[in-house]
């Protein structure tokens, strides 16, 4: 009796809590969902706060699209995020097995160096880098290659250390098994242990994306031409010395979050369906 | 193992290539023939318009494809969020990448001229002074030779600033706006009281209390030193007696909540949206802003007027500037063509397009007599107040780089003071002392450099 | 069980060309190391110089001034106030985005249904744009008409609007609300990846045991998640303390300092005054302390013997 109790007090308690998260999440965004329905005059109007549009109006993405070049933006991001991910979720298998499965001297300190790096100043160092690529003349050229080098070291030491610990997850035995069969180390790698590990592959690929997708500074120095911005970096031109504009912000912001949301819903189910299904049968 | 690691730079070669294709498309249109084949017919510029918008862009890009057709250059128009313009350029200076044309703020040159970052122009302009309006040549070139030695401009257009006012709300509070078109800082502050009622959200005075905080008052002030910032040894006057007064009444509107509590906290964008969205009654800004506030309000619901007279000499204190003057970077290896771009779209047709569409006032003296600009025009007041005799432009910080005074220290003083952390005598004390320093280092440091003077049209 | 998920194998068959074996780990890890320290090397190492040197950008004068840079900073009288709002923002964001993270994947561990779709929804704040977030904020929060306060008003919990952003401690609290909005999906998705790796018969068998859910909370789930929240805490404090934007967005650290912290101090007074020597000199203080920082934290949750 007492634990049936229990139980639902739990199961009501839980439910309280995913409502209150639900809340919590939502509001701001229904905000800026509904300001981007709004004309200029009823968002920037001082004297009424209204909870849902009086006029309705898809002014402001289509302002949006005429005039600030969004389908550019969303290209460029798109492209960026999706070769940064690509880039940062290759290098972080390698660089997270060789950090969990080997014991080797400089471990610590190597570990360490990507904390630190963590650290620097981000101006600092987009300052020479920009500088070695402006020497090569590639600035005016390939604005987003230097963008992506960018994003890809910047993403990677995390991504690195993420990696390394969702291999920790997987048990040795299970690769040592495979070997005893006569597979190769690399072998056993690519056939057992990266299947197993898709779910931590997804996450930090996810990661590297939305590092990438969210960037703001480096976006501003390295593109120059409107053509060649990223959708962080077109948002901000919308702030202009006097005014903001409003309506075509929070749209863009909206839509910003669809390729993102597309993503989550499609791969959450890897993320949080366990790292390790079938695998613990040690 | 080995296969492994091939398979990871075959990715990664891909990932390049792919990235290198993307970005190579891209530009197909316009940049690849810039790179590829630099002809004799064609030459190519880069501008940087450092306040994007809208408007701007299709200004900008529309002139280019007639400059490309009259002249042959080809100019690619590019841009950065304005708050980080300063920043952009700080990058691109320091990696020899500076686009050829630069819109430059009035308040980068003092760094940008000490670095070099851009060049000086007299030899271009020699002989063509004569072409451009008063309040270039005997303000804005004369205030540069003074502070940094050369010309190192070409305005764009003038900006001056002026009283936004919401007639509807004079009206109603029985304020009759004829008899204030003559008007001193004590009617000001009159109004502004007259016009705050708290209870139904209208504030009198839209306070800027955040970057820039310290501008807007120390005109006021100036009202009391004839202009001036320093003296000639470069100590600073502003915290004379009368100063002070003027300080403790200038901030005494927030205090005594004739403006929004939370406007301590605002800078340049809250104060236009408060003014447009009917939060304030007044709005002291440049002739820039008519065009936001045409947009989100009614013609019959404000006016402008021009900025008070100081009520010790009678005279209008009030900034010019060009502010985002068109300037030849460092790095321009064609500084021919980039002249050639400049001088065109100063060209009276050109100029006065432009001054329309983004709210300033024309800088050529041929431009004519646009009813825009006349009496009954939108700019009249500021027009009027260009061609007051009594008006007089007072000196700013210096010809030092102060941004990082202007991004803290000046304003939080202020702050300081209305949180009542300090008093009003030492607010200001430390505002001047910090600017005397800075002051007084340049003129050791500097050879021969003298405090700069108010200039008039006269 | 759990102690053997630690387990570091070595290899051991030296037969199997074992000098080979030995280069394989640096191998692996040369591209991601050389790009690194390409990009960082240099950066890190000229921040440590012209923290020692008077070095404004463009002006011919440069040179070693000593400390110079270090007192400047010391010199600044609101110097004490922006590191105690460094601290206060920093723990006040990282313990908020955990606790919250924690409870949430806590609550999204056992599947429910609909939880997909809930999931996708609930981690959407951490795919917002930092300074859209902040604008956002910065206006919802307006003190004359923002959206706060008249709800507030609505609901009858406030009687006179709050003038969040200009009133010392409430900006603040503005800006850690906003970044925790944004930071507790992350440790959601981190925590509950974790949690899902932890093998169901664990679990069985300590039931059988007789072992009762806060036991079995502490014995198993915790001692499981440990290091991913270890090394995700660590990060998260780095990030949070390094990042400006929020800060910069809605009240460029006023009204009077009262919500600045050192990096947005660094970034607003040194960077942008171009002077490198001042910004070099408190990213050297910033560094410093996030090693001392990492080095006690990794030592006090015992997290380096993996490392």
């Amino acid at each position: 009796m007492g634990n049936k109790g229990k139980r639902r007090a739990v199961a009501a308690l839980r439910v309280i809590i995913l409502a209150f998260f639900l809340l919590f999440v939502i509001l701001p965004i229904y905000w800026m969902a509904i300001t981007s329905f709004k004309p200029h005059a009823e968002i920037i109007n001082t004297q009424q706060v209204t909870y849902f549009p009086k006029t309705f109006t898809l002014e402001n993405y289509k302002e949006l699209f005429e005039i600030f070049n969004y389908g550019d933006f969303l290209k460029n991001s798109i492209i960026l995020s999706v070769l940064t991910a690509v880039a940062v979720t290759i290098l972080s298998v390698f660089g997270g097995y060789a950090l969990a499965r080997y014991r080797f001297r400089g471990k610590t300190a190597m570990l360490l160096f990507f904390l630190v790096t963590q650290m620097v100043p981000g101006i600092l160092v987009i300052i020479p880098l920009y500088t070695a690529y402006a020497k090569m003349g590639l600035i005016a050229d390939a604005p987003h290659l230097g963008l992506w080098i960018f994003y890809v070291i910047t993403n990677l030491p995390f991504c690195v250390i993420t990696m390394r610990s969702f291999f920790e997850r997987i048990p040795y035995s299970l690769e040592e098994a495979a070997m005893v069969d006569g597979c190769s180390r690399m072998k056993s790698l690519r056939k057992i242990v990266l299947p197993v590990m898709f779910p931590g592959i997804v996450a930090v690929f996810v990661f590297a994306f939305i590092g990438a997708w969210n960037e703001l500074i480096a976006g501003i120095i390295f593109t120059s031409e409107p053509s060649a911005w990223t959708i962080p970096v077109g948002l901000k031109s919308l702030i202009g010395k006097n005014n903001v504009k409003w309506g075509a912000m929070m749209a863009g912001g909206m839509l910003a979050l669809l390729p993102t949301a597309i993503m989550f819903m499609v791969v959450q189910k890897y993320v949080v369906e366990g790292l390790t299904a079938g695998s613990v049968k040690e | 193992m080995r296969e492994g690691m091939k398979r990871a730079a075959a990715w990664v070669m891909a990932g390049v290539l792919a990235a290198g294709l993307l970005t190579g498309c891209q530009k197909e249109g316009g940049e690849n023939s810039s790179a590829g084949e630099k002809s004799q017919e064609t030459v190519s510029l880069r501008f940087l318009d450092t306040s994007p918008s809208d408007v701007r862009q299709a200004y900008f890009e529309d002139v280019f494809a007639r400059i490309e057709e009259d002249l042959g250059i080809e100019i690619t128009y590019e841009s950065t969020p304005l708050e980080d313009a300063a920043n952009k350029i700080m990058v691109m200076a320091t990696s020899n990448s500076m686009p050829d044309i630069v819109t430059t703020q009035d308040n980068w040159l003092g760094q940008f001229t000490a670095s070099e970052w851009i060049l000086p122009l007299d030899e271009y302009l020699e002989g063509k002074e004569g072409q451009f309006a008063d309040t270039v040549t005997k303000i804005v070139w004369a205030n540069q030779k003074e502070m940094y030695g050369h010309i190192y401009t070409v305005p764009d257009g003038m900006m001056v600033k002026g009283i936004y006012i919401r007639k509807d709300w004079c009206e109603k509070a029985g304020i009759d706006l004829e008899s204030l078109k003559d008007w001193d800082y004590d009617q000001y502050f009159e109004v502004i009281e007259k016009l705050t009622n708290a209870d139904e959200k209208q504030y009198g005075m839209t306070y800027r209390g955040t970057r820039g905080a310290f501008d807007v008052m120390m005109v006021y002030l100036q009202g009391f030193t004839g202009g001036r910032t320093y003296d000639e040894e470069g100590n600073c006057l502003l915290n004379s007696d009368e100063c002070l007064d003027a300080f403790e009444k200038f901030t005494g509107m927030y205090k005594e909540g004739y403006a929004p509590e939370e406007s301590i906290n605002w800078g340049f964008v809250e104060m236009v949206d408060n003014f447009c969205g009917g939060l304030t009654g007044t709005l002291n800004n440049d002739s820039e802003v008519v065009v936001s506030v045409q947009n989100s309000m009614e013609d019959d619901q404000w006016t402008v007027l021009p900025i008070p007279k100081s009520t010790k000499d009678g005279k209008i204190y009030n900034t010019v500037n060009a502010p985002y003057s068109y300037t030849i970077s460092k790095d321009c290896e064609n500084q021919e063509a980039a002249w050639k771009v400049i001088e065109y779209l100063s060209q009276p047709e050109n100029n006065i397009e432009y001054c329309k569409q983004v709210g300033m006032i024309p800088v050529m003296k041929e431009v004519g007599d646009d009813p825009l600009y006349g009496e009954d025009g939108v700019y009249a007041a500021f027009v009027e107040q260009l061609n007051n005799p009594d008006m007089v432009v007072p000196t700013g910080y210096g010809p030092f780089d102060s941004t990082d005074l202007q991004q803290g220290p000046l304003y939080q003083e202020i702050q300081k003071y209305l949180l009542d952390e300090q008093d009003a005598k030492t607010a200001l004390d430390n505002i001047c002392g910090m600017l005397e320093e800075r002051m007084k280092t340049y003129l050791d440091e500097n050879e021969g450099a003298v405090v700069d003077t108010p200039k008039t049209m006269q | 069980m759990v102690q053997n998920r630690k387990k570091e194998p070595i290899i051991v068959k030296r037969n199997q060309n074992y000098r080979k074996r030995m280069m394989e780990p640096y191998a692996l890890l040369m591209p991601v190391l050389v790009l690194l320290l390409v990009v960082f090397a240099v950066p890190l190492i000229n921040s440590f110089i012209m923290a020692f040197q008077k070095y404004r950008l463009g002006s011919p004068d440069i040179g070693f001034n000593g400390l110079d840079n270090f007192r400047k900073l010391f010199a600044d009288d609101d110097l004490g106030l922006i590191l105690k709002n460094t601290v206060i923002y920093v723990i006040c964001s990282v313990a908020g985005q955990f606790v919250l993270g924690l409870t949430l994947a806590l609550a999204l561990w056992k599947k429910f249904k609909g939880r997909g779709i809930y999931q996708s929804v609930v981690f959407l704040p951490w795919a917002f744009s930092a300074f859209v977030v902040g604008l956002m904020f910065r206006w919802s929060f307006n003190g004359e008409y923002g959206v706060v306060n008249d709800l507030l008003m609505k609901l009858g919990v406030i009687k006179e609007n709050i003038a969040w952003l200009g009133t010392p401690g409430y900006s603040l609290f503005v800006i850690i609300l906003a970044m925790i909005w944004i930071g507790v999906p992350f440790f959601a998705i981190m925590i509950l990846a974790a949690l899902q790796s932890i093998p169901e018969d664990i679990y069985e068998a300590a039931s059988i045991d007789g072992a009762g859910a806060v036991k079995k909370f502490f014995r198993i789930t915790v001692p499981y998640i440990k290091p991913t929240i270890i090394m995700t805490l660590l990060l998260r404090t780095i990030w949070i303390l390094n990042s400006f934007d929020l800060i910069v967005v809605i009240t460029n650290g006023g009204p009077a300092n009262y919500s600045m912290t050192l990096p947005a101090y660094m970034y607003t007074r040194a960077f942008s005054g171009y002077d490198f020597g001042f910004a070099s000199a408190i990213g050297v203080i910033l560094m410093t302390a996030l090693m001392v920082y990492t080095l006690i934290f990794l030592k006090v949750t015992n997290y380096e013997e993996g490392m």
